[in-house]
Parts: structure tokens; sequence; C-alpha cells
């Protein structure tokens, strides 16, 4: 029973399948949100996802491969990063317009 | 101690000088700063001998290599952060960081009137550390960066008065024609990566081991070996890229020393010796390297005679010196190109720092026709310079007599030799006596020609009296390091040439028989050195005995003097032939096809850009989300055309 | 069900959950506890895939620094309950939707048919101890990836002084019209 066997013995693919589901969620929370904040989350939603599936692969590769993870450590830093900066926008806008919403940023096109 | 350990001391300590003298440029005390300085680089030296010290012993490796980290991995390329110390890069890692700390050293008295001696000092560091860079990295891409490096600190310290518009072209001019060398040097590692698939030293020596030696011009190893002629002729000046040498005398005197002199411009030299294996088996194109080294000793030496500037004197014999080195090199002699580096690392290094206090002394005068009897004013100055003219015009025991007598012989009996490389030698040999006497005669010698009144020349201080005499020293004895078979047979105790067994498994040596005897290798020493002195003797008569012959000969060989004074109008030519008709030919390319065709193929493209845009801004609402949207819809259909996409596009079209 | 599996799903459930509640929430504060809530929950889901140092780091760094930083930005801005969370227009809406739609199936679709025929005959590695893996991963990160964690290094500085410059700007960036 192909059910029974998916839900007995968890492998890549159920990582990969919940990283996809996790990315599509985050994808959908940074084009439906209207709040600056809840974009960035969302954006770090995706990030997450990727970093699932590096894990999963270095975990499942037949010969047993660190630089998945290693990997997550620079995607880790890069999400903190964007955080930072994001937030410091966001900071920025809000001083100006006393709310964060995304439409404010249309004011980038000069 | 561990060799990661001093190899870190020894490339970090000048960048970290740098760093301290960068970040207080602004500060004037000059002593401050050059104490950091020349601290930085004696650590260096401090360190360097002791790794160096890890060489000797009887079971001492060949060289001790250190790995800090991978620096990239691209493909097959895996370019690690490797550094060597093996025979070759002992020899010259000693001779910059020590000849580098004595003019450090001098710089301290030099530049004490300057307005910035902390960024002075704070180039001069890191000029060291990118020779170091060059000299101690194991493969061709570190050197490259440390080969760009010095180029950069070159272009900086030439152009060190850059208020002085001429000063800042020299820089210019020593920028762009070193780019031309690079670029051979680049093309000469691309074309060595295609051939062997690797860059590091070690691999590359050991892949062309096995190889055969090369004939024709257009094998891949010729070919590599002539780009990195190319570049090696850009960094050390050789014909046709000379030019910028003798201009870069703009820069303060101990730059040119250190330089321009005694590290940088040997640098050509030295990856040539580095590579020999590689270049052994390209004898067509050694024997270019060694015309060209040759061309250069003779062309350089003439022009020397009629200089007036006593740095350019200098100059065009560094040219000239440097032609030798690659004259041996050409021969197959690379062990006495090397030696010739050392040796002449010291005694131009001195007679640089030499002409240096004696700029000094005279405040700022360069003019030799304005000196004269300065032996009087500067005894130190002048007892070190004699030594490093007797050095230069190769009176033995001196160590100029040696190196050069080295290459003589060797362009006489290698294999890959020829008598007419000799001969060109002789010749450059019995100019470089000749200029240089003239030299010694015009600055020290003979009477006074300036207003003994007003200036009052003094000696140097000891900050560069000190420098002086260490360089003096080694100049004096430095060729014993490498005294011919059939001297050492004569003299006491036999001693052997230490140099050559030093480099001996380090370099290749040219396959086929030495011809030419002992009896044969005395009459040539005989030869060079009696012509040599009889062109001393003659430089002396003319210029101290009778001090208006060198007027008479000059009314009469008018075309010869004028030829030589304008340095065979070289730079009139390059200028006349190729930059102005570069000019010229791109202003009517300008007027004409730039502007009928290709203008208005631009504007036409343009207009059509311009309406399309118009249309696409629509798109271009400011409104973040809908980028996105745009992106998420673009990678959907993507992800559909990679899984469905060529089936269905192939039952489309593909009736 | 083993242990294992029932672990997997359970710490999916609360991961996909949350992430749902973060998109959804119209208050920014419980987007914010259901983001950290999604943090620990891959942290959960790194500690099943034996990569016990990720999962460290990603409780330490994600669900507490980066977390923190978002709620310190939240309590400052004081925002309330949003009237309307989502962007308006039917069209673009189903539009992103539909778009967001296809590439999780696709993404789904190719995993579910790949794996079978990639990775269903290749068992998971060995695992390794914990400690020697962590060892591991200091090696490569230290060596093989060394410049690029220093040039990440360099990054994260140059990162920490444009955010300090950025937020103290007066009022935004552009001048009032």
């Amino acid at each position: 029973m192909p059910i029974n066997d998916a839900l007995l013995n968890v492998g890549l693919s159920h990582y990969l399948i919940l990283s996809a589901l996790l990315f599509t969620l985050g994808l959908l929370g940074v084009l439906l949100r209207r709040n600056v904040i809840v974009i960035l989350m969302s954006i770090e939603l995706m990030l997450n996802a990727v970093n699932i599936t590096f894990v999963a692969f270095s975990r499942y590769s037949p010969t047993a491969n660190m630089d998945g993870q290693a990997m997550v450590f620079f995607v880790m830093t890069i999400a903190a990063a964007e955080a930072a900066v994001g937030l410091a926008l966001a900071t920025t806008i809000f001083k100006k317009f006393r709310e964060v919403n995304i439409r404010y940023f249309e004011h980038l096109k000069g | 101690m561990q060799a990661e350990f001093l190899f870190a001391i020894l490339l970090l300590a000048p960048l970290i000088g740098f760093i301290i003298n960068g970040l207080r440029w602004k500060s004037k005390n000059y002593l401050l700063a050059g104490s950091i300085a020349t601290g930085a680089v004696a650590i260096s030296f401090i360190a360097a001998v002791l790794v160096v010290m890890k060489l000797f012993g009887a079971d001492a490796p060949k060289a001790v290599t250190v790995e800090y980290f991978k620096w990239m991995a691209v493909g097959g390329l895996e370019v690690p952060v490797a550094f060597v110390i093996d025979h070759i890069s002992a020899l010259m890692v000693l001779v910059v960081t020590g000849v580098g700390t004595l003019i450090h050293l001098f710089s301290i008295g030099y530049m004490s009137h300057d307005e910035r001696p902390s960024k002075y000092f704070a180039y001069l560091n890191f000029f060291l550390f990118n020779m170091l860079l060059l000299i101690l990295g194991e493969n061709l891409l570190l050197m490259f960066v440390g080969w760009e490096g010095v180029g950069l600190c070159s272009y900086l310290l030439i152009g060190f008065w850059f208020s002085d518009k001429e000063k800042a072209a020299a820089g210019m001019k020593a920028f762009v024609t070193n780019r031309i060398g690079d670029a051979g040097f680049l093309l000469g590692i691309f074309t060595i990566f295609f051939l062997l698939g690797t860059v590091s030293f070690d691999e590359i020596i050991s892949k062309v081991a096995g190889m055969p030696v090369e004939v024709g011009w257009s094998g891949p190893i010729t070919l590599a070996a002539l780009f990195l002629f190319i570049g090696a002729m850009g960094k050390s000046a050789q014909i046709p890229l000379y030019v910028w040498l003798p201009d870069a005398m703009a820069g303060p005197t101990p730059v040119s020393a250190l330089i321009h002199a005694a590290t940088m411009v040997t640098a050509g030299v030295y990856m040539i010796v580095r590579l020999s294996p590689l270049f052994i088996l390209a004898p067509n194109a050694l024997h270019v390297v060694a015309v060209v080294g040759a061309a250069t000793a003779v062309f350089a030496a003439t022009i020397g005679i009629t200089q007036f500037d006593i740095k350019k004197v200098l100059a065009y014999s560094t040219v000239s010196q440097l032609g030798f080195m690659f004259l041996a090199c050409g021969v197959g002699a690379f062990g006495a190109a090397m030696f010739h580096l050392v040796t002449h690392a010291f005694f131009k290094a001195l007679m640089f720092l030499g002409s240096g206090s004696v700029i000094h002394a005279m405040h700022e005068e360069q003019d030799i026709r304005k000196m004269g009897g300065l032996k009087k004013y500067l005894p130190i100055t002048h007892a070190t310079f004699v030594v490093g003219w007797i050095a230069i015009i190769g009176i033995p025991p001196f160590a100029g007599f040696f190196s050069k007598d080295e290459i003589l012989w060797k362009a006489f009996s290698s294999p890959l030799g020829h008598k007419g490389l000799w001969a060109a030698g002789v010749i450059g040999a019995a100019c470089t006596a000749f200029y240089m006497t003239r030299l010694m005669a015009l600055t020290f010698w003979g009477k006074p020609r300036f207003d003994e009144h007003k200036t009052h020349p003094h000696e140097a201080p000891p900050s560069m009296a000190i420098p002086l005499i260490v360089l003096a020293i080694l100049s004096a004895i430095g060729g014993f390091m490498g005294i011919p078979h059939v001297i050492g047979e004569i003299l006491p105790g036999h001693p052997g040439n230490w140099l050559e067994h030093w480099l001996a498994g380090s370099i290749a040596a040219p396959a086929g028989e030495a011809h030419g005897s002992a009896i044969m290798e005395w009459i040539l020493m005989g030869i060079s050195v009696s012509i040599a002195g009889l062109a001393a003797l003659l430089a002396f008569s003319f210029y101290v005995i009778e001090p208006d012959r060198p007027k008479q000969w000059a009314a009469r060989l008018p075309g010869l003097h004028r030829l030589l004074e304008n340095k065979y109008f070289v730079d009139e030519f390059y200028f006349e032939r190729i930059i102005n008709p570069l000019v010229s030919g791109s202003k009517a390319l300008w007027a004409f096809v730039d502007v009928n065709f290709i203008d208005r193929a631009t504007f036409v493209v343009g207009d059509f850009v311009r309406g399309m845009g118009s249309t696409a801004r629509t798109l271009q609402t400011g409104n973040m989300q809908q980028y996105a949207l745009y992106i998420s819809i673009a990678i959907a259909l993507m992800f559909v055309y990679l899984l469905e996409g060529p089936k269905r596009l192939a039952e489309l079209f593909g009736g | 069900m083993t242990a294992d599996s029932l672990l997997f799903f359970i710490l999916a459930a609360m991961t996909v959950g949350s992430a749902l509640v973060v998109i959804l929430a119209s208050n920014p504060i419980f987007c914010s506890l259901a983001l950290a809530m999604a943090m620990i929950s891959v942290a959960g889901i790194f500690a099943s895939l034996n990569a016990w140092f990720v999962a460290g780091v990603q409780l330490i760094v994600y669900a507490g620094a980066v977390m923190v930083l978002f709620v310190m930005v939240l309590m400052l801005f004081d925002l309330k309950d949003e009237v309307r969370a989502f962007s308006r227009g039917l069209v673009s809406g189903f539009f992103k939707i539909a778009s967001v739609a296809v590439i999780g199936g696709v993404i789904a679709a190719a995993v579910w048919m790949s794996t079978e025929t990639i990775f269903s005959t290749a068992p998971a590695a060995p695992t390794v101890n914990a400690t020697v893996a962590t060892k591991q991963l200091a090696d490569l990160l230290f060596k093989k990836y060394l410049f690029s964690f220093e040039a990440m290094g360099a990054l994260l500085l140059i990162i920490a002084i444009g955010a300090v410059a950025l937020s103290r700007i007066e009022g935004g960036t552009h001048a009032d019209k």
C-alpha cells in the first residue's frame, strides 16, 4: 500500500514537499500582505523552506555530506542581514508616514 | 618555530606597518612613521631569516610550503593561498627584506623635510608586502596579485610629488607601459592553465618535467614562454617597453633604489628563473630572451654615456644591467641571472642611495654638470660610491666582477650561447665602465662647478650613512657566494661555487655540452676585465685629466652624439609612430565612421528602445507586490515549460 | 506509524499551521508569535534530520535574535489590528494565488515523481555522532568555505552600519513635495 508506505517511511521527499509547502505559503504572504513587516516575516519563511531543503539533502545524500549544512549558515547570515536592512527601511518609512504599508514603497520609483 | 607562524609574520608585518601609517597619514612626524615602517620591514627580515634557516642542514627540505586557505575553486581550477620558500625564493626574499630594511632606514633621513612622510612610508610598506606576495606566492595567480600590487605602489611612489605635473605624468607612463606587459603576463597564465590545467609552480614544474624540448615557434610552451616574457619585459624594463624606467626617476630617490633598481624591476628575471624548467623547453623563446637582453644591455649603456641627470644615468644603467640578467636567462644560465640579480641589488641600491645622499646634500640638484669636487664634502658617500663603482664595472674581487663575468662566460660557453651574445655583453660592460667613471668624475672629482659660497653640501646623517656603509660592504664581498671554479681552484682552500650548488636542484640547465675550456675562461675573463678597465681609464682621462676632450669628441661625431643624447629618439618615435597615429586615426574614425554610422545606428536603436520603453513603463507602477507577482508568474511558466514544454512544442511544430 | 514518522508529521503540521497564521492573521503581533512558532518547529525538523548544531543555531539566531528584532520594531510602531490586511485587486489576487499554486504544485509533483526513481534506493547516510558531525561542519566552514565565511562577516558589519545609518535618517529619504 503506497499510502501506508508514505505514512510509515519518512524520507527525503517528505521533507522536500514540506519545504515546497512552506515556500509557497511564504510567497503567498509576500504577494498578498500589505504590512511591510509581515512581508519580511514571509520572506523569512521562504528562506527557512530553503534551509530545510539544504539540510534534508545533506542528510539523505548517499555519501555523508555536510556542505548542505554549511550553506544553511550562509543563508541564515543573509537572512539576518536582510531582516536588519528591511526593518531599518520599514522604520524610515514609518517615521515619514506613520504606517508601514507596502504601498508607501511606491515612492521608491521617484 | 612553526612555518605557518613565521610566514604570517613575514607577510603581515609590512601590511600592518602600511595600515598603521596609512591610518595616520596626516601625521608629519617623519621619525615615528619611519621607525614604524622600518621596524615592520626589519621584523619581516628576521622572520625571513628564520624561515630560510629551515632550508639548511643535512636533511633539510627542498622547500618550506604553507597553505592557509582555499582562495577559489572554480571547475578544475583550485587556487589555494599558499606560500613557498625554496632555494630560489630564499635568495630573493632575503635580498628584498634585507635591502628593503636598509632603504627604509635611509628614507627616514631622506624624507625628513617632506610634507607627507606617513603616506610615503605607508606606500613603501605596502610595496614590500606586495613584493613578498610576488616572491612567495606558490602559484601564478598569487604572483600576479603581487605583480599588480607592486605596479600600483610603483605608480603611487613615482607620482608621489604629484603636484608637479611632469612627475604625475611619469607615474602614469610607468603604469600604462606596465599594463602592456601585464596583459602579456595574463595571456601567459591563461596559456599555461589551458596547457597544463594548473597554476601552481610545483605542479607546473612536475608536469613539464617529462615533456620533450619544443622545436619551432608555434608550440604551446614557446607561446606561453613568449607571453610570460612580454610580462617580464614590461616589469623589468626591456626593449621595447623600457621607456618608463628612466622617467620613473621622478619619484623620491630611495624609491628608485628600492623599486626601480633592487627589487621590483627584477621581478621579471625572478619569474623566468622560477619557471626555468618551462622556459628550457622552448629554446626559441630563450633565444628571443637572450637577444632582447643583450640588445637592451648595449642600447641602454650607450644612452647612459650622454645623460647629465645623475639619476637618469643610474636608471639607464639599471636597464642595461637587467639586460645582462635576461641575457643570462636566455642562454640558460638561470643561476648566473639570479647571482647578478643579487649583486646588482646590492651595488645599484648603494649607488642610488649614494646619489640620493648627493641630491640631498646639493639641495635637490640632480644635474651632474653642476656638481664636481664633492669628494671633499661628502667623504662617506664618496667612499661608498667608489665601492659601488668598482663593483659595477667589474673589477675583481668586488661583487659585480663575479656575477657579470659568469654571465659573459655562460653567454660564450653555454649550449644556447653564442659568440655574438658574448661580444655584445663585453661592449655593454665597456660602456658601463665608461659612463660610471664619467659619473664619478663629474660628480665627485675635479673642481666644484657650483657656487661654493651659496651651496654648502653636508654629509648625510647617520640614518643615511649606515645603509650606505652596509651596502658597500655587501657590494664588496657579495661576489664570494659564487666564485667561479677556475678561480676557486687556485685559491687556498679551494672554495667551491656556493651559489651554483645552492640553486642546483631548483633551476633547470640547458641540455647539451658546454664548450670552452678553463684556459678559454681565463682568457675571456682577462679580455672583459681589461676592456672594462681601459674604458674606465679612457673616461677618467676624458673627464678628469682633460675636461675639454668630451666636447671635442661630441663636435667631431655630432650625429652619434645627438642620437645618444636624445636616447635614440625612442620616446619621439613612440609618439610619432604609435601614439600620434593612434590619436589622429581615432579622430578620423570619429569624424567619419562614428558620426555617420555608429551614432546613427545608436539613434535608431535608441528610438526603438524608447518606443518599447514607453509601452513597458506602464508595467512599472512602483507597486512592489506587482513586481513580485511578475516574478512568480515567470517562475510558474518556467516550471510548466520545464515539465511539459519541450514535448508540447515538439507536438505543435514537430510535423 | 513509527515514532520517527509521527514526530515528523507533528512537526510538519506545526510548521505549516503556524506559517498559515503568519500570512493570515490580521494583527502583526499574532503574525510574529506564529513566526516564532514556525521557527521553533523548523528547528525541530532540523533536529529530526540529525542536524543538531544547525537546529541550535536556528533556535538562537532565528527564534532568538531575528524574532526579537521583529517584535522590537512592532512595539516601536505600536500597530493595531489592521483593517485591511491584504492588498486589493480581485484579478491580480487571482493571478497571485494561481501562480503560487502552480509553483507549489509543480514542485510537489516533481519531488513526488523523482524521489521514487532517484532516492528510494539510497537510504539515509549512516548517522554520525553529533560531536563528530559538528566537527565536520566546523572543518568545512573554517577551511573550505573560509573565504566566504569571512566575507559574510564583512557583510554583516556593513549591514549593521548601514542599518544604523538608515534608521538615523529623519522622516524618509524624500523631500516633501
